[in-house]
């Protein structure tokens, strides 16, 4: 809310530094955001919170800035005319709901004429100058907190009715727009028009200009409900519709609306000439609460005196009723509609006490019930993860944070037609959630092979989300990506094999088998389940999602790897020598290596590992065969192996390879 | 005698002057030291001499020796030192490092942090229905406070929590564990939180959040301050201070919002310069967080009972954080990946 020092001055006869003002009002809780001089003014903008509507008005800040400074506000309540009856038109409340109670002063023979009198206190809250009536209006408005419209009452054709719009029925405001309203819409309707939008503008048909002679003043309680729906319904915050919305008081009304009438009597020259009120005014008592000194102090942490905590509430506008042995009844205020709880009281006498006069302490929170819990178990997910994340990062690959919302069309084209909707989307972009943390890998490796980044290996961990046959699924997978060459290929291989080994999952096995999207693909098994893949993405999906360079991608469920995670052990390794022999071999691409592997590793305990150390390419090696070098470790874990015994094993696995067909040795 | 000393020095001095490299150095120290030398000669000859004279001359020869040796050794240690020299001006080879995402490292440290003070680690799903999103926190549906909560609803069919939606804060996890576990507890909970917000330098639809919570028979406020200010000077410096201002949360009463001493201009020579500073504009403090005591409203939802047990709770936004902490003027860096950005926080 923004208000000026001036118009707060009114109701304050002590003097004011601004800045201090500001200070005082950020730490009871009205965030000063800006104050800026105009002139011989000050200007505040200020965040109101939701539950301070009172706050809305000049004399609540004035009350808050009294309640700070130990003073009291200067203000005087208009005596409250009633009479004579207004009697050439009734007003009917149609709905009852959407507007509790209303009321209508009549105001005969004004002269309107330019505003002047309000003009700084108006541009001081940001509101510009109109005419003499409308200034009023907008004065009392921002002096009390409660909204007031005037209508030129001529252009009021017969009774007064507050209902809700026809569907399509059409309004043109005092902003001059046409708005096509619906029955969310509460309005004020004559015999024959729309003549405002209940609570948030009037309209163009019944406005007060240069050649008006007669005033209605409405003011009203609309439900704060009804006017958020309908001012969102058409597209419009106003002044007006911003305090509905957050409550007005109905005692307050009374004392706007009356003063709005006795300036206009003044500064418009006219003569009040009628009172009519339809429905019932809300009864507004403050609430009674008791509250025990003892829990004031156990709830916030402080010592303070009765003395105090009264002198607190009392600034505030709160009466003590009665006062027993560390006990108050404390009756808030008839502004103070938000007061409901004891907590509420607390809060009251903490901010003012000072939240920063409360010393630090540090609690001990017994773990027991926590830790036996099924939560506290699913909490443990938040570290494995970690876990994960540092140990990809010691595997050089970059954790990488992509969005959880995508385009549906493009979860469609990898195949995935029953996403989770997004109801309300912003964008087309973001209108489901990922099923598969696919395409943020395939953004992130696209956006940097922008930059020329090459071979880089990226990774994520992150929900996947999917319908269940009732409600959801969000599960946690890892995603890891390469673009690159067949040697990335490999490394990914690898980087799957070091992750299940350092989590010692006990067996695991990679076998190729069809995984939609990609070629080349190999699924992953855990415990002899399937707890993931990796492969080679496809080329109509890299075609589609313009990527240039191959991507090997794979993708493992973060539960399953979890679940399977042992602790390690220490194994005991060989004292003896390694040592190893090389053979060269060229292997039909009809024979998978896989066949190598199993004469080699057939061949008994000596037998420690295999690599490939060397490919070759070249005219005497048939374009149907991989020609590589092959490095066989043999290692005995009692004894040094002596040359013979290696030169003796190796030559059985030579003379087995050279038996196998599809084999050529060098 | 004399002569013959004089013809091996020069011819040595002569000939490891033109040593080259290391074998020519050996060839040159067999010729001068091996056993078949003109010095060995020499030193066979000392015997025929007087014996008033043999004391001088061996003495003299084993001066040639030592002086032969020593130069031989320093003529060695200058060729290998230049053989083996490198040029260590040449550009170093990059040992491979991979990267920890900048917002889990912050999320880790956080939680560490709290863990340490006796929190628990929890993490909750971020499909939530409307009763922990918003009605267990005392956000009635018609309620301007729930204007900063617009939120993304989900075609799941709405279960007995209303319908389903991504949750908007991490505070959807006070329900669920009120529900779950019997007090006493302390909680800490990080996760991805949903908003509409069209995506700019400082707003994202996707974001970070930590929500705290502690649920114990004798919790005030003044634990709030303790433990918030634990974590800030754990967090950020030991000489950070914290600003509670009055605020307003529909789940929390009282609540405040939380301010940390700005750790750019605490050095006022800086300010001095006339520059404001760009973090806290000048304010010098800086807006973090939000807290305050559980709402009696939401013990009430959860099934606990307010007259025996008493809260408090936080939450805070990471990205922001993350952004405060070093420097990070768009929070967009966090989701588009580039590798220039993510290698600048390996860890």
């Amino acid at each position: 809310m923004r208000f000026n020092l001036k118009f707060v001055k009114e109701f304050l006869n002590f003097p004011l530094e601004p800045s201090r003002v500001a200070e005082a009002l950020t730490f009871a809780g009205m965030e000063v955001e800006s104050l800026i001089r105009e002139g011989d003014d000050w200007i505040f903008e200020a965040e109101v919170t939701p539950n301070r509507y009172d706050w809305l008005s000049i004399i609540g800040v004035a009350r808050e800035i009294a309640a700070v400074s130990g003073k009291q506000i200067q203000l005087t309540y208009p005596h409250l005319i009633q009479k004579p009856l207004l009697e050439e038109r009734e007003i009917f409340i149609e709905d009852v709901w959407g507007c509790p109670y209303y009321t209508a002063r009549s105001i005969k023979g004004v002269q309107i004429c330019p505003g002047g009198e309000f003009k700084d206190m108006l541009s001081g809250c940001g509101l510009n100058s109109v005419n003499n009536i409308v200034d009023i209006t907008n004065y009392c408005m921002f002096k009390w907190g409660n909204p007031l419209h005037a209508f030129d009452e001529d252009k009021l054709k017969g009774n007064i009715y507050i209902r809700k719009a026809k569907n399509k029925e059409e309004f043109r405001g005092i902003d001059d727009k046409v708005y096509s309203l619906t029955p969310e819409n509460l309005v004020i309707a004559d015999e024959e028009k729309i003549v405002a939008l209940a609570g948030v503008m009037g309209a163009k048909n019944s406005e007060v200009d240069e050649y008006t002679k007669n005033i209605f003043l409405e003011g009203a309680i609309f439900s704060s409900v009804a006017i958020r729906h309908s001012r969102r319904r058409a597209g419009l915050d106003t002044e007006s519709s911003y305090r509905f919305e957050r409550l007005v008081s109905a005692k307050n009304l009374e004392y706007a609306s009356q003063e709005a009438a006795d300036l206009i009597k003044k500064y418009g020259e006219g003569d009040f000439s009628g009172f009519k009120s339809a429905g019932r005014r809300p009864q507004e008592e403050g609430k009674k609460i008791y509250m025990n000194l003892s829990s004031l102090d156990e709830y916030m942490g402080i010592e303070c005196s009765a003395e105090r905590a009264g002198s607190i509430l009392n600034s505030l506008g709160f009466e003590i009723i009665n006062k027993n042995k560390g006990e108050f009844e404390v009756k808030s205020p008839f502004w103070r509609l938000d007061i409901d709880n004891v907590v509420d009281i607390y809060e009251e006498v903490g901010r003012i006490f000072g939240y920063n006069n409360i010393p630090p302490r540090i609690p001990f929170t017994d773990r027991t019930n926590m830790r036996k819990s099924f939560i506290y178990g699913k909490g443990k997910m938040f570290e494995f993860k970690n876990e994960l994340r540092r140990f990809l990062s010691l595997l050089s690959f970059n954790e990488i944070m992509t969005y959880s919302l995508e385009d549906k069309e493009e979860m469609r084209v990898l195949g995935q037609e029953d996403v989770i909707e997004i109801i309300n989307p912003l964008r087309s972009q973001e209108n489901c959630l990922r099923p598969t943390l696919l395409s943020g890998m395939m953004k992130t490796v696209k956006h940097n092979l922008n930059y020329n980044q090459k071979g880089v290996g990226f990774f994520e961990i992150a929900d996947i989300y999917s319908k269940a046959k009732t409600g959801y699924s969000e599960m946690p997978a890892l995603s890891m990506g390469i673009a690159g060459g067949p040697e990335d290929a490999f490394l990914l291989k690898g980087a799957i094999e070091e992750i299940l080994k350092y989590l010692n999952v006990g067996s695991y096995y990679l076998e190729e088998g069809k995984i939609e999207n990609f070629d080349n693909a190999l699924t992953v098994f855990v415990e002899n389940n399937p707890a993931g893949f990796m492969g080679k993405l496809n080329e109509k999906i890299k075609r589609y999602f313009g990527l240039k360079e191959n991507l090997y991608y794979s993708q493992l469920g973060i539960k399953i790897l979890a679940e399977n995670k042992k602790e390690k052990k220490y194994t005991p390794f060989s004292l003896y020598p390694l040592v190893y022999q090389d053979i060269s071999i060229a292997l039909s691409k009809d024979i998978s290596f896989k066949a190598i592997k199993d004469i080699v590793t057939g061949e008994g305990k000596y037998i420690r590992g295999l690599e490939i150390v060397d490919t070759y390419r070249g005219k005497d090696i048939p374009s149907d065969y991989n020609a590589f070098t092959l490095r066989i470790f043999y290692q005995s874990e009692r004894k040094t192996l002596t040359s013979q015994e290696v030169e003796s094993f190796h030559k059985q696995i030579r003379n087995k390879l050279d038996k196998k067909k599809g084999v050529i040795l060098r | 005698m004399e002569k013959e000393i004089e013809r091996i020095k020069n011819r040595f001095y002569r000939d490891c002057a033109d040593i080259k490299d290391i074998s020519g150095a050996e060839e040159i120290r067999i010729r001068y030291l091996g056993r078949k030398t003109e010095l060995n000669t020499l030193f066979s000859k000392i015997p025929t001499l007087p014996a008033s004279q043999r004391g001088s001359w061996g003495r003299r020869l084993n001066v040639l020796k030592e002086e032969i040796a020593r130069r031989l050794e320093e003529k060695i240690n200058a060729i290998s030192d230049k053989e083996s020299k490198i040029d260590l001006t040449f550009p170093a080879r990059r040992p491979p490092k991979g990267s920890i995402h900048v917002l889990s490292s912050v999320n880790r440290k956080i939680c560490e942090i709290f863990k340490n003070l006796g929190f628990s680690v929890v993490e909750g799903d971020e499909i939530a229905d409307e009763w922990h999103n918003f009605e267990s926190l005392n956000i009635p549906a018609e309620h301007p406070s729930r204007d900063v909560f617009d939120t993304f609803y989900l075609d799941i069919p709405a279960g007995s929590g209303g319908k389903y939606l991504l949750r908007s804060h991490t505070s959807t996890v006070q329900g669920w564990v009120m529900k779950n576990v019997k007090p006493p507890f302390a909680v800490i909970s990080p996760g991805r939180v949903y908003r509409p917000d069209e995506v700019d330098a400082t707003h994202s639809f996707m974001f970070n959040q930590i929500e705290g919570f502690v649920v114990d028979k004798e919790i005030n406020f003044s634990h709030l301050k303790g433990v918030l200010l634990e974590f800030a000077r754990e967090f950020y410096s030991p000489d950070i201070e914290l600003r509670f201002r009055p605020h307003f949360f529909p789940f929390t009463e009282p609540s405040a919002e939380v301010d940390i001493s700005c750790m750019m201009c605490k050095d006022k020579e800086t300010q001095a310069g006339g520059k404001t500073c760009s973090v806290c504009k000048g304010k010098g403090w800086i807006e973090v967080l939000g807290c305050g005591m559980i709402h009696p409203h939401v013990f009430n939802a959860c099934g606990i009972d307010p007259s025996r047990y008493r809260g408090f709770a936080f939450g805070m936004g990471i990205d922001r954080i993350a952004m405060l902490k070093y420097s990070i003027n768009d929070i967009r860096f966090f989701y588009s990946n580039d590798i220039r950005f993510l290698n600048q926080f390996p860890v």
